[in-house]
């Protein structure tokens, strides 16, 4: 096998991967700061890719680009009111209510997204400089794909820099710990939360678009996307930004082979493989146990 | 005690399946309590026999999926009332008592008597490695991995095209003609429910219920007084997977195939919704719940579209605003009453 015919698969994998870490570390980021699963984080992204789909169809070229910034905004927007109206005043009882309550969001959600965008299946093209295919090493390569990965590594790299270098992102990891230590210290914890969600929300409709281009957009995917999203959190350990990376990398690699070896065990084996690892460490390869 | 009807009301009195020992109202033991906490249970039963005979067939249908869904919900709040676990993955179970009946029959002709019988087995069976490997994690990380499980068993039933027929799922007439009749049917679904519950109850109310109870509320406490945590929640999961097939078996009747949803994790986000709907704390709670549930859907999805917008806003109220549930609301209403008789 020469190095050219590896090149495709590789760049395909690495580009499942990025969006796939896009989603997952938005999930993963509000659970390590509020200790809770958001299953409405499918629907931001959803949100995101078909805000993305309308702002495309009403302009071919400017599109896109709006839509960049519109979808995180209207993401982050919908975060906001979730958390405000919702889960504020949830913080304090058991985690079955928040699931439960951020699953009934998801409902409601999906439905009035019915309500806007039909059942149809819709979709978008890739902004003009980055259609087509790219020469790496003798093989072609989507540029798109490429576009993808980028997006992934400045994601990553700005969560790393806000969560290891801001005041902010020292706050964030604070308030896991303690966060009446931290109030007591002067922070306002209780914005505090609201920001770090509507980051994850902006998180998720940021992928929303970026993924639009690449995917058929449609009803169900929300529910389709939080499972994945979970699989690499989960494997990589929730809470943890670079389990998230690690999930993705692994999940991808192994939907990418899986899917040219053996197309219909691929999807089989990724739930095994999150199954083996929760089997063994249950907490996520990155993760701490919970207390 | 008259203060609220015989059925109804009475059988989800709180204090039969709740916790809280504080919670049991102060009432003089005695046989004479016999009686009247046997009276409503058993007037529920007769009179939901008698609308057998009274119900068009179309209602009779719907209730035969009602039910397998009360046995469904009770099961699952096995683990959520109770031993506090909660499990997005009892789907797995559900539908492989479908997929039982509905295997058994394609593959080797099994009989549908046969087959019956084997689901709740095969449920607790296959309940014994899920169970050992999902009850390794705790809390949020044990519902994510009964979620896994869940959509394992999915993707398996739709990829195995051999096996299972795939997305199409298997159709057939796998039940015995005498059960599909609408009334035949029901009664039969009826007396399953009726015997189920009554177990369910029967664990709830053992020795057993009560360590499940007290490991929810107090974990660390109970490991030091020497109970094997793991290996209670263990026989608590393995109860709820073989009820849980059982209920799966039972739909079959009503629908008379088996298809992959029946094992997606939104399958099994419905018997939570249930429980809480109705009341997690009380023991009839999921059960009324199932009818509230799936009448509620029926009868919304004649006039809106929007059947999953109403369920959630629903469900956001109950969480948000009454946590305890339709028969945890009522219950603490009737003490309230209760009390305040006595206060004149």
């Amino acid at each position: 096998m020469d190095l050219a015919s590896l090149v495709t698969p590789l760049v395909g994998a690495l580009s499942a991967a990025s969006s796939l870490f896009i989603v997952a570390a938005g999930l993963t980021l509000v659970f390590g700061a509020l200790r809770l699963i958001n299953l409405a984080h499918g629907s931001f992204y959803m949100y995101g890719a078909f805000l993305a789909t309308t702002l495309a169809a009403w302009s071919a070229h400017t599109g896109l680009w709006i839509a960049l910034a519109a979808s995180p905004l209207l993401a982050a927007g919908m975060g906001v009111v979730v958390e405000v109206g919702v889960l504020r005043r949830l913080y304090a009882r058991e985690h079955l209510t928040q699931l439960l309550a951020t699953f009934a969001l998801l409902l409601i959600f999906a439905d009035l997204a019915l309500r806007f965008w039909g059942k149809g299946v819709r979709g978008v093209s890739p902004p003009r400089v980055v259609r087509g295919n790219l020469e790496l090493a003798g093989a072609p390569v989507p540029l798109y794909d490429l576009v993808i990965i980028g997006a992934a590594v400045v994601v990553g790299g700005g969560l790393w820099l806000l969560l290891s270098r801001t005041t902010l992102g020292w706050k964030i990891r604070a308030v896991v710990d303690d966060p009446e230590v931290l109030a007591a210290s002067g922070v306002n914890v209780r914005l505090l939360y609201t920001g770090v969600f509507a980051l994850g929300a902006l998180l998720a409709g940021l992928s929303g678009v970026i993924i639009a281009p690449q995917q058929a957009v449609e009803p169900g995917m929300d529910a389709q996307i939080i499972v994945a999203a979970f699989i690499v959190a989960v494997i990589g350990g929730l809470g943890s930004i670079t389990g998230a990376a690690v999930g993705a990398l692994i999940i991808g690699i192994v939907e990418t082979m899986g899917a040219s070896w053996a197309p219909s065990w691929a999807s089989t084996f990724i739930y095994l493989l999150m199954i083996l690892v929760l089997a063994v460490r249950p907490w996520g390869l990155l993760g701490t146990p919970e207390r | 005690m008259t203060m609220y009807g015989p059925s109804g009301v009475d059988v989800g009195d709180p204090s039969e399946g709740s916790v809280d020992p504080a919670e049991t109202p102060a009432r003089p033991p005695g046989r004479t309590e016999l009686v009247p906490r046997l009276l409503g249970p058993i007037a529920l039963v007769v009179v939901m026999a008698a609308l057998g005979f009274l119900l068009s067939d179309n209602v009779l249908l719907t209730l035969q999926e009602v039910l397998a869904l009360a046995v469904f919900a009770t099961a699952t709040n096995l683990l959520l009332g109770q031993a506090g676990l909660v499990s997005f993955g009892q789907a797995v179970f559900y539908g492989l008592g479908a997929y039982t009946v509905a295997l058994g029959w394609l593959h080797w002709q099994l009989p549908f008597w046969a087959t019956f019988v084997m689901a709740p087995l095969l449920g607790a069976l296959v309940a014994v490695p899920i169970g050992l490997v999902a009850l390794r994690a705790r809390r949020l990380y044990f519902a994510l991995s009964t979620l896994a499980f869940s959509e394992l068993a999915y993707q398996l039933a739709e990829s195995r095209y051999d096996f299972t027929k795939g997305a199409n799922g298997v159709f057939g007439a796998f039940v015995p003609t005498a059960l599909t009749y609408p009334r035949t049917g029901y009664l039969f679904v009826l007396a399953v429910t009726v015997a189920s519950l009554l177990l369910l109850w029967k664990v709830n109310h053992s020795p057993f219920g009560l360590v499940l109870r007290a490991i929810r509320e107090n974990r660390g406490r109970m490991q030091a007084l020497g109970v094997n945590v793991y290996l209670h929640q263990l026989l608590a999961f393995v109860i709820s997977g073989a009820f849980c097939a059982l209920a799966g078996a039972m739909f079959v009747v009503y629908s008379q195939s088996s298809y992959p949803e029946l094992l997606d994790w939104t399958t099994s986000g419905g018997p939570v919704f249930m429980a809480v709907i109705g009341g997690m704390g009380t023991f009839l709670g999921p059960a009324v719940g199932a009818f509230i549930y799936q009448f509620g859907h029926d009868e919304l999805v004649r006039y809106v579209s929007d059947w999953q917008l109403v369920l959630g806003v629903v469900m956001l109220v109950i969480v948000m605003f009454w946590p305890d549930g339709l028969l945890g609301g009522l219950g603490r209403l009737a003490r309230l009453l209760r009390k305040r008789r006595g206060d004149r």
